[in-house]
């Protein structure tokens, strides 16, 4: 008897695991073909998803898509990538902590979705590239290999820049600084009220306040240059004035900034912004999904406005975050994600998208948004004000060496005085070099 | 006979030879972790390692760590055993139970827990600090690079205290009540007694539990700088473990990051010898 149950409990056991091996592969299933979408479940939620979902097959009966969505997304399919078996599509972009879609990139194991660009949006007269706005592809973020080919298509957009609270500069009567000398000015007098000029959630979060910035001091060629690692591009007088306006932003600092700019905190620091213990921070147009719960001044409304320029009427750059979707050199099914992919900028995808506040980079979108969704948006409407679009170049992983995080997390010893101005640059100058050689 | 070893021995084989074997070989290339392409650098992922000083400071963090650590957790381990143990305290098992609750909890918990408490502006530190009028000695206990490393210090030693006060209790107990007489007809304090009776008494298990802390303690580390202060701020409290997570896993450089961890077994090998060989004494029987 008890022989007969360890038998039973061996076979059921291996059935089992086998059951488990099997399950998960994408490829034809009774004359469909599966599709294996993997996808970050961020601030816009999960439900925009199934919904484009249902209908692409509603349209596209021989395609069965199958969603795998999860906030950390990363850590679920990356054991499954490992083994071989590859999504077919994943939404999801880049800056993460796993850093997935870096490493895919330095790897080379992103297939060229180039031609979906000239692919005909399902259901529609247009082909992607002309649907989506200008600029948005050939730049760093969507190439780059800083090529003609574009790996990344872009997803959703959004204005990252300085967040503040409307409500309390009309309150006191303060103008929107344009000039950082009229920002630094508001700092002082921000200060005898016992209010901080600046704070930050973590100091990752500066990176749409650098990109900007050195855009907005030396033009988008010195933007390009420090993107791509040109030599000593940090030794130059450029470079030295973006680390100088830094250094004086972060002695305006809220004294609690380095203490909450963690994984855990970070929304301490942005909840300092609506309880008006600081004036602005670098953020993105989710922060008001993210707090939308949380407690706010009297009178508290979201405002976002560009760095200051650099001179009066200068002109003034928006980093704007991208996310992407991607295809996998190594996926099965590449044509059929080539196809989702393309209506996944169809009019009937973008309003599903833009009813969780997730907003494409198709033309006439600002049109459908919503009341403070427009007025983020609004920004890019100013003619002095260009939107910028990108990150730092990929190059072979360089040991040791994170360009991102001496540019950025530096400024927590600039703000605690742990480290000084010069250091900072002597540091991101030899960082600088070590990828370039690594890219050459 | 051997037939029987045969099930234990494939499965430590698979489990522990091989995946320590390949640590060591991955060691030997650079490779992102993905890509198909893996090239042989030999040593060189050791070179670099020489001329990073990222992982300077979390080697030094690492060891800072462990040598606090260790002290204040065997130090404080070994005086509230000996005084459960020896005093008549009202409320014995209270103590005894109240120290051990955090061996049981996740040490994330743990971790939300000391954040809460170490917030700045509404923790519980800085509050009674303020109760007590001693406003100059509030910290921003997880930003100040100076104190940081503190900060994570503490937690780990009230995650642990209470496990090692535990298994000190018990081999304490077991020492003959007689000899405690004896000492204190001779004239011996409870300090004197602690150091010529107790402690040369319970030193092997004294030793036993030194190695073993200070292994579990590099791992502790890890998970609770990934809790509370992901490393920073600006890498000042980086251990070996989030380093070399952080290289494998974010900066793409997988080889290098097996290289960190050869380091971090070779480093736990030597540590575990020395303190081995350093508390090595004649044992003493009761």
């Amino acid at each position: 008897m008890r022989r007969s149950l360890v038998r039973t409990g061996t076979a059921v056991t291996v059935l089992g695991l086998l059951a488990g091996c099997s399950a998960g592969g994408s490829g034809s299933d009774s004359g469909r073909t599966v599709l294996q979408v993997a996808a970050l479940e961020g601030g816009y939620g999960r439900d925009m998803y199934t919904q484009v979902i249902k209908a692409y097959e509603a349209s596209h009966p021989d395609i069965d898509v199958q969603l795998q969505i999860s906030k950390s997304i990363e850590d679920e399919i990356t054991p499954n990538m490992k083994a071989g078996r590859y999504p077919d599509v994943v939404v999801l972009g880049q800056g993460r902590k796993a850093a997935l879609t870096e490493t895919l990139v330095k790897d080379k194991a992103l297939e060229d979705l180039t031609p979906v660009l000239k692919e005909k949006v399902p259901g529609e007269d247009t082909t992607v590239g002309d649907k989506l706005t200008e600029g948005i592809v050939g730049n760093l973020n969507t190439n780059p290999y800083g090529t003609d080919q574009t790996y990344l298509m872009p997803m959703y957009y959004a204005p990252t820049g300085l967040f503040h609270n409307k409500g309390l500069f009309e309150q006191k009567g303060w103008k929107v600084p344009g000039t950082w000398d009229e920002m630094f000015a508001l700092g002082d007098t921000a200060k005898k009220q016992g209010i901080p000029l600046f704070t930050y959630p973590t100091a990752g979060y500066l990176d749409s306040y650098f990109f900007a910035l050195l855009a907005d001091v030396g033009g988008e060629q010195f933007y390009t240059d420090v993107m791509t690692y040109k030599k000593d591009v940090w030794k130059s007088a450029n470079a030295r004035k973006a680390l100088d306006i830094t250094t004086k932003l972060l002695g305006y600092a809220a004294p609690a900034t380095v203490g909450y700019a963690n994984e855990q905190d970070f929304t301490k620091n942005q909840q300092l912004v609506l309880d008006n213990k600081a004036l602005f921070m670098p953020n993105g147009t989710w922060i008001v999904g993210e707090m939308a719960d949380a407690p706010r001044a009297d009178g508290f409304q979201w405002g976002l406005t560009p760095l200051p320029a650099v001179t009066s009427g200068g002109k003034r750059y928006i980093t704007t975050s991208v996310e992407s979707v991607w295809v996998p050199s190594a996926a099965r099914q590449k044509d059929a994600a080539k196809k989702f992919i393309a209506y996944l900028y169809s009019d009937e995808a973008a309003k599903i998208f833009a009813e969780s506040n997730a907003i494409q980079p198709v033309e006439g979108i600002a049109n459908s948004l919503s009341a403070e969704n427009a007025e983020f948006y609004k920004v890019y409407e100013d003619p002095k004000v260009a939107a910028l679009v990108g990150g730092f170049a990929s190059t072979a992983p360089v040991e040791g060496v994170d360009i991102k995080a001496t540019l950025f997390d530096t400024a927590n010893s600039i703000v605690s005085g742990d480290t000084t101005e010069d250091k900072w640059q002597s540091a991101l100058n030899e960082a600088s070099e070590k990828l370039r050689q690594a890219g050459s | 006979m051997l037939v029987c070893l045969l099930p234990a021995s494939v499965l430590f084989a698979v489990f522990m030879i091989v995946p320590t074997v390949n640590v060591f070989r991955m060691s030997l290339y650079t490779w992102s972790g993905f890509s198909p392409d893996m090239r042989f650098v030999g040593l060189d992922n050791f070179r670099h390692l020489l001329d990073d000083q990222q992982f300077v400071r979390a080697f030094q963090n690492t060891i800072a760590l462990l040598v606090v650590v260790t002290v204040v957790t065997m130090g404080m381990g070994l005086f509230l055993a000996a005084i459960m143990t020896r005093q008549r305290l009202r409320g014995r098992n209270l103590y005894r139970f109240v120290l051990y609750i955090p061996n049981v909890l996740s040490v994330v918990v743990i971790a939300a827990i000391f954040s809460a408490m170490y917030d700045q502006e509404n923790g519980l530190l800085n509050g009674t600090l303020r109760l007590l009028s001693l406003d100059g000695l509030q910290q921003v206990w997880l930003g100040d690079q100076k104190v940081v490393l503190y900060s994570v210090a503490i937690a780990m030693v009230w995650q642990s205290l209470g496990y090692y006060m535990v298994l000190y209790m018990s081999s304490m107990a077991g020492i003959p009540e007689e000899l405690y007489e004896a000492s204190a007809l001779d004239g011996a304090s409870p300090a004197r007694q602690f150091f010529a009776l107790t402690l040369p008494l319970i030193w092997e298990n004294l030793r036993t539990t030194l190695t073993f802390f200070i292994m579990s303690a590099v791992n502790l580390s890890f998970v609770l700088v990934r809790a509370m202060t992901g490393g920073g701020p600006d890498g000042s409290s980086e251990v070996l473990l989030s380093y070399m997570y952080k290289q494998a896993y974010t900066n793409s450089s997988y080889g290098y990051g097996m290289a960190i961890g050869v380091v971090i077994f070779a480093f736990s090998f030597l540590v575990s010898l020395l303190v081995s060989r350093a508390t090595r004494r004649e044992p003493l029987q009761f």
